[in-house]
C-alpha cells in the first residue's frame, strides 16, 4: 500500500483511495475505541464516525504519522460519545441476547481456536482488563490504549492526543500504576508470567 | 523512592529514557530492591495489557459517498447557464410587472397634465365638465342608456351646475360621446362616476376617441417593454434551465455509474 499516495488522492476527494486506508486501519481504529468505550456498538459507531471526520479534514493533514493523525479523530470521535454518554443512560458492557438478557461470555469475544476453558479464560481477563481501563480517567486511558496496547510511541501518542510529551510521561506511568493496583484485585486470572508482586506503596 | 522515579521506570521500559539516565538507573535498580520491584510490576501491568487481543472490526467502515456528503463534480458551463436561466427569469419578471404597471400610472398622473392647459381645470368659477353629463341622459340613441342609469339618476344634482359656461366645442364632444361609450360594457361596467369623468377629460371635448377607463390610447398602446423582449426572456430563461438540468443529469449519472 502506497500510503502517500492514497492520502494524497484522498485529498483531491478521491473517496476510493481514502477507503483502502479506512480498510488498512479500520481494525486498529475500531480497537482503540472500543478500549477507550468499552462497548461495541458504541466503538463501532465512533470509528465510523471517526473515518467521515477524517475524510472530511483531511487536507488538514499536513504530513507525519498518518496512523497518530487518524488516532486523534478517533480519540476525539470517543470523547464525543463520552460526552454524550454522561448526558444519556449508558448502556452495559455486555451485548444483549435475542431475549433482551445480558449475556455471560459474549460471542463477540470468542476465539475459534480456543478451546472452552481456555475462552472462558481470555474473555474473564478480558474484562478484568477492560474493567480496570474504564476505572481510569479519561485521559490516563487514552494515553496507556495508545501506547500499552496499541504500541504507538510517545511522539504519535503526543500527536494523537494534542498534549507535551512530558504529560504524556507523566499518565502513562500514573495510568500503569493505577493498572498494576487494580489488576492484583484480578491475579488469578493473569498468566504466569504476568503474576503481579505484592502490593508495595510508593 | 518518589513519582519522579516511577516515571523514570516507565519512560526506561518503553526504551524512551535517555542513556545517561538509562545508565544511572540501571545501576539504582541493582542497589535498590523497591525501585527493581516496582519496575517489575510496571513491566507486568504493561505486558498484561499487550495480552489484549486485538478484535476485528465488526464490519467495514468504508465511506460511501452519501455519507461524506460528497457531490458530482458539475461541467463548468453548469453555473453559466443557471445564471443565464435566473437572470433571464428576473428580467422577464420586471418586464411584464413594468408592462403591466406603467400605463395605470401614466393614467392616474394624466388628468393633472391636461388640466393645465386650461381647459380641464373646474373650479366654482367654470364648472365646465358638469354640464355635459347633465345632457348625456337626453342624447337619442344611447346605446349605454341602460348602463348608465345611475348617471340619469344622478343628473339632477349636476343639474343645477350652471350650464351656461358651455363652448361650442363642449357639444361636440358630447356628440362624440354615445360613440366612445358604445365600447364602455364590454370592457368593464361604468359608473356615474365613471361616466362623468370621460365626458369631462378635455379628450373628449377636443372629440378624440378615448378609452373607458380613462387611459388615453397612446398610454395604453405605448408599453415601456416590447412584448419581443418579453418572449425573448422567457425564451432564454427556459433553455439555460432546461440545458443547465441536462448538464447536470449527465454529470450526475457519469460520477454515479464511476462511484458506484
Amino acid at each position: 500500500m502506497n500510503e502517500p499516495a492514497l492520502i494524497q488522492d484522498a485529498q483531491h476527494g478521491d473517496l476510493d483511495a481514502f477507503n483502502t486506508l479506512v480498510l488498512h486501519y479500520q481494525d486498529m481504529v475500531f480497537n482503540v475505541a472500543l478500549r477507550i468505550l468499552g462497548d461495541d456498538e458504541l466503538a463501532a459507531d465512533a470509528a465510523q464516525e471517526a473515518f467521515i471526520s477524517a475524510f472530511r479534514s483531511i487536507n488538514s493533514f499536513r504530513g507525519g504519522s498518518f496512523k497518530a493523525w487518524l488516532m486523534r479523530t478517533v480519540t476525539n470521535a470517543c470523547y464525543d460519545e463520552l460526552r454524550r454518554q454522561k448526558r444519556r443512560p449508558t448502556t452495559p458492557l455486555e451485548p444483549d441476547t435475542n431475549d433482551g438478557e445480558e449475556m455471560d461470555s459474549p460471542r463477540w469475544l470468542a476465539d475459534p481456536n480456543m478451546s472452552p476453558e481456555q475462552e472462558a479464560e481470555a474473555n474473564e481477563l478480558e474484562h478484568a482488563i477492560q474493567h480496570c481501563l474504564e476505572n481510569l480517567p479519561t485521559d490516563f486511558r487514552v494515553v496507556v490504549v495508545m501506547a500499552d496496547i496499541q504500541g504507538l510511541d510517545y511522539s504519535e501518542v503526543a500527536t494523537a492526543t494534542r498534549v507535551p510529551l512530558g504529560t504524556i510521561k507523566s499518565r502513562l506511568a500514573r495510568a500503569r500504576l493505577r493498572l498494576r493496583e487494580c489488576l492484583q484485585g484480578f491475579e488469578e486470572l493473569l498468566p504466569a508470567s504476568f503474576r503481579l508482586g505484592e502490593r508495595r506503596s510508593v | 523512592m518518589n513519582f519522579r522515579d516511577v516515571e523514570l521506570l516507565s519512560t526506561y521500559l518503553d526504551g524512551q529514557l535517555n542513556p545517561s539516565d538509562s545508565t544511572r538507573l540501571e545501576s539504582r535498580l541493582k542497589t535498590d530492591l523497591e525501585l527493581a520491584a516496582v519496575m517489575d510490576d510496571l513491566r507486568a501491568a504493561r505486558g498484561t495489557l499487550r495480552q489484549l487481543p486485538s478484535r476485528r472490526a465488526p464490519r467495514n467502515f468504508t465511506l460511501t459517498a452519501k455519507m461524506v456528503g460528497l457531490k458530482p463534480p458539475l461541467p463548468r458551463a453548469y453555473p453559466i447557464f443557471r445564471f443565464a436561466s435566473v437572470f433571464a427569469a428576473l428580467l422577464f419578471f420586471l418586464s411584464y410587472a413594468t408592462n403591466l404597471v406603467a400605463p395605470r400610472l401614466s393614467a392616474t398622473s394624466a388628468p393633472y397634465g391636461y388640466g393645465v392647459g386650461g381647459g380641464g381645470g373646474c373650479s366654482e368659477e367654470e364648472p365646465c365638465e358638469a354640464a355635459p353629463a347633465l345632457e348625456m341622459p337626453a342624447a337619442p340613441q344611447e346605446p349605454f342608456a341602460a348602463t348608465e342609469a345611475p348617471v340619469a339618476t344622478e343628473a339632477p344634482l349636476l343639474a343645477e351646475a350652471p350650464a351656461t359656461t358651455e363652448t361650442p366645442m363642449a357639444t361636440a364632444a358630447l356628440a362624440m360621446a354615445p360613440t366612445q361609450m358604445a365600447i364602455a360594457p364590454t370592457e368593464m361596467p361604468l359608473t356615474a362616476e365613471d361616466s362623468a369623468r370621460v365626458v369631462e377629460t378635455p379628450s373628449a371635448k377636443n372629440g378624440e376617441p378615448e378609452s373607458t377607463n380613462g387611459i388615453p390610447p397612446e398610454v395604453q398602446n405605448e408599453v415601456p417593454v416590447s412584448y419581443i423582449w418579453l418572449i425573448g426572456f422567457a425564451v432564454v430563461a427556459v433553455l439555460s434551465a432546461l440545458v443547465a438540468y441536462l448538464l447536470r443529469l449527465s454529470a450526475i449519472r457519469k460520477w454515479r455509474r464511476r462511484v458506484g
